[in-house]
């Protein structure tokens, strides 16, 4: 009883920065700009925040400007993207080289291999619930985690009203479904994509927060190890629905929290229970996509 | 006209480099440091001294091979991004066979079994995303970059447990047999792997330009359907391609394992890796080979240069992958197309200086 409540409580721990990288990267999808630089996003959001703790020791300060520092990224890349017409993909990959070469660089300047918040306890940081606390089981997976974990899981139903039921929501599917007729009545295309582009941002900047300062106090180079990947095949597996790809982003954090809790088990073939969660994101994505093209009779091959 | 399509396209590499230079020198002069000392010694040590040169070649061969590698999926739009787990594959495993091999085998031998053992290896990593792509229509990219990092975990699983050697301190395979190994020229380190980069440079430069199958490469980046509708089977060359492609990162791997390595640590191929310095060098070579040839040997110069710069100034190397990010990034943006007129074009960027915005931004 006690391993399932520490997968489930782990599951919530783990899905929280995707869930936010979802959520914000699905406006990007949306809007028919593919955003690889989530995870370059995030990796910023991270260093700042802990960069910004460690100098100031104030966390809000870190989180605030593990925000801008992601927004300023996400200027950049609509800048080149949108406005100078560049090719997206390699943007995109540019700032992920970027974002951990900058951390790199001042990393190496302060003579240290990764940044330790020493002065705070990460425990401080969670919140336990009054009422729900006392629940059995229930109390223990749902209590206890830090504030930008809830958020981002009210952050699902944020953007899902802000997707479908606003005028901002449709304008930004309109553009990404066609620009042309989108340019025909009127909307400024290019800055429905700049919005996409930010709100993702934004919510990156957040998700790194969490992945370091929030969770560990403890920031190491490329610590975001592939989960702005996996947020986007999370999008790509659900299309672009903001709960889909939510559910696809809990998926992965089950199969991670299933190789961290299993893994005690394991002894030396431990680490490959790592290898899990991409192996699952595989084949999901294969079958989401055999099931889409079944029913398929175009003669020939289609270019998406 | 050919000669002013030319200029173009160098212009369209080479600002975007210039500009990188500029940025990183402010970063220089921003920490206390003179940029123009730095760049003189990045540039001079390696290019400028015969030794210096042949080290530059050496380490050029690998970011040959993975730069050809990602130029013949990308100039199709197919977006392998694999190259790293197929080149650390095809690494890992010709390592291993290298150890097992009998030292007594003729050296001919075991080196060119090392080599078809990478180049197996590279291809069948690659063609999971190749069947994947072809038949399945799952979103390559994605799928290439999951099975990179799922490969780096099970090497890692493999080096830490199963194939580790006791006898050193960290975490490595065996070094592989002497007789696997290339063998340096003088003093440098240049060895037969340049020379099998050379080799290879001029079948992909005949492959790429001269045959049918380079032209359908061009064709279906254009326009897979217009392709298809024409009569060429875009599945199957989608296959061929990826297998192309898995073959030279598995050699490029194996190559690099043999001449420089001698065996499989945790940090291979280096920070960012082999492959993704492949990606650079197709961008910076506008998917070109004679262009990736000259990216790399570029490229190559400033990874030499960097550990001199860490000897002979307070500068830390990795302003240098600042830089490479830099150049990517600008590489994104044709500032001159084949549409501009580049005497209008350059009139206006003094009226309106665009580039100033972006190095502003970034």
């Amino acid at each position: 009883m006690d391993i399932i409540g520490n997968i489930l409580y782990d599951t919530i721990y783990h899905s929280a920065p995707i869930i936010l990288c979802v959520i914000g990267g699905i406006f990007a999808y949306k809007a028919n700009v593919l955003n690889i630089a989530l995870e370059g996003m995030m990796l910023i959001g991270a260093f700042v925040s802990t960069l910004t703790a460690f100098m100031t020791q104030n966390i809000a300060l870190g989180v605030l400007l593990a925000m801008l520092a992601a927004l300023a990224f996400g200027v950049v890349f609509s800048l080149m993207g949108v406005t100078f017409k560049g090719n997206v993909i390699i943007i995109g990959l540019a700032i992920n080289l970027l974002a951990s070469a900058i951390a790199k660089f001042v990393l190496v300047r302060m003579n240290t291999s990764n940044i330790t918040l020493s002065f705070m306890n990460v425990a401080d940081l969670k919140l336990h619930i009054p009422v729900v606390e006392n629940i059995p089981l229930v109390g223990s997976i749902l209590s206890g985690h830090p504030l930008i974990t809830y958020i981002s899981f009210l952050g699902i139903f944020f953007m899902w009203v802000l997707m479908y039921k606003t005028r901002f929501g449709i304008y930004v599917r309109v553009v990404g479904e066609n620009e042309d007729a989108a340019k025909s009545i009127g909307l400024k295309t290019d800055f429905y994509k700049y919005a996409a582009i930010l709100i993702g941002a934004v919510c990156c900047g957040l998700a790194g927060a969490n992945l370091s300062t929030e969770r560990l106090g403890l920031f190491t180079n490329d610590m975001t190890a592939g989960r702005g990947f996996i947020a986007i095949a999370a999008i790509y597996c659900g299309q672009g629905s903001p709960t889909l790809s939510a559910i696809y982003a809990i998926v992965f954090g089950l199969a991670r929290a299933l190789s961290v809790n299993l893994s005690i088990y394991a002894g030396p073939a431990a680490g490959l229970f790592d290898v899990i969660p991409y192996v699952i994101m595989v084949c999901v994505l294969t079958v989401v996509s055999v099931l889409k093209h079944k029913n398929n009779k175009i003669r020939g091959f289609k270019n998406e | 006209m050919k000669r002013l399509d030319f200029g173009k396209r160098l212009v369209n590499s080479i600002l975007p480099v210039l500009l990188a230079f500029v940025i990183g020198g402010i970063v220089i002069l921003m920490i206390g440091e003179n940029p123009l000392d730095t760049y003189g010694i990045l540039l001079g040590k390696s290019l400028f001294t015969v030794k210096g040169f042949l080290n530059t070649l050496h380490y050029a061969s690998p970011l040959i091979l993975t730069g050809l590698a990602i130029a013949v999926t990308f100039k199709a739009n197919i977006f392998n991004m694999g190259v790293e787990g197929q080149l650390l594959l095809g690494a890992f495993f010709s390592g291993i066979v290298g150890t097992s091999l009998p030292a007594s085998l003729n050296p001919a031998a075991a080196q060119l079994i090392c080599l078809a053992v990478g180049v197996i290896c590279g291809v069948v990593f690659a063609l999971v995303p190749a069947i994947l792509k072809a038949y399945c229509h799952v979103n390559e990219m994605v799928v290439t970059l999951m099975l990179n990092y799922a490969m780096i975990k099970v090497l890692e699983f493999l080096a830490t447990g199963v194939f580790r050697d006791y006898s050193s301190g960290y975490v490595c395979k065996p070094i592989i047999k002497e007789n696997a190994m290339f063998p340096r020229f003088g003093n440098s380190k240049l060895t037969m792997f340049f020379f099998i980069a050379i080799l290879i440079f001029i079948a992909m430069y005949v492959v790429i330009n001269k045959s049918k199958l380079g032209y359908e490469i061009t064709a279906i980046g254009k326009n897979p359907e217009f392709a298809e509708a024409t009569g060429m089977k875009v599945h199957k060359k989608i296959m061929i391609m990826m297998v192309i492609s898995g073959a030279l990162s598995g050699l490029a791997g194996a190559g690099y394992m043999m001449s420089e390595q001698f065996k499989y640590t945790l940090s291979f191929s280096g920070n960012p890796g082999l492959g993704w310095d492949g990606m650079l060098i197709a961008l910076l070579g506008g998917h070109s080979p004679v262009g990736i040839l000259v990216a790399a040997i570029f490229y190559s110069a400033l990874k030499t240069g960097a550990d001199h710069i860490n000897l002979y100034s307070a500068v830390p190397k990795e302003i240098v992958s600042v830089i490479q990010g830099l150049i990517i990034l600008f590489l994104a943006v044709k500032f001159v197309d084949e549409h501009t007129n580049i005497r209008e074009r350059l009139f206006r960027k003094k009226a309106g200086k665009p580039e100033t915005a972006i190095s502003e931004e970034a």
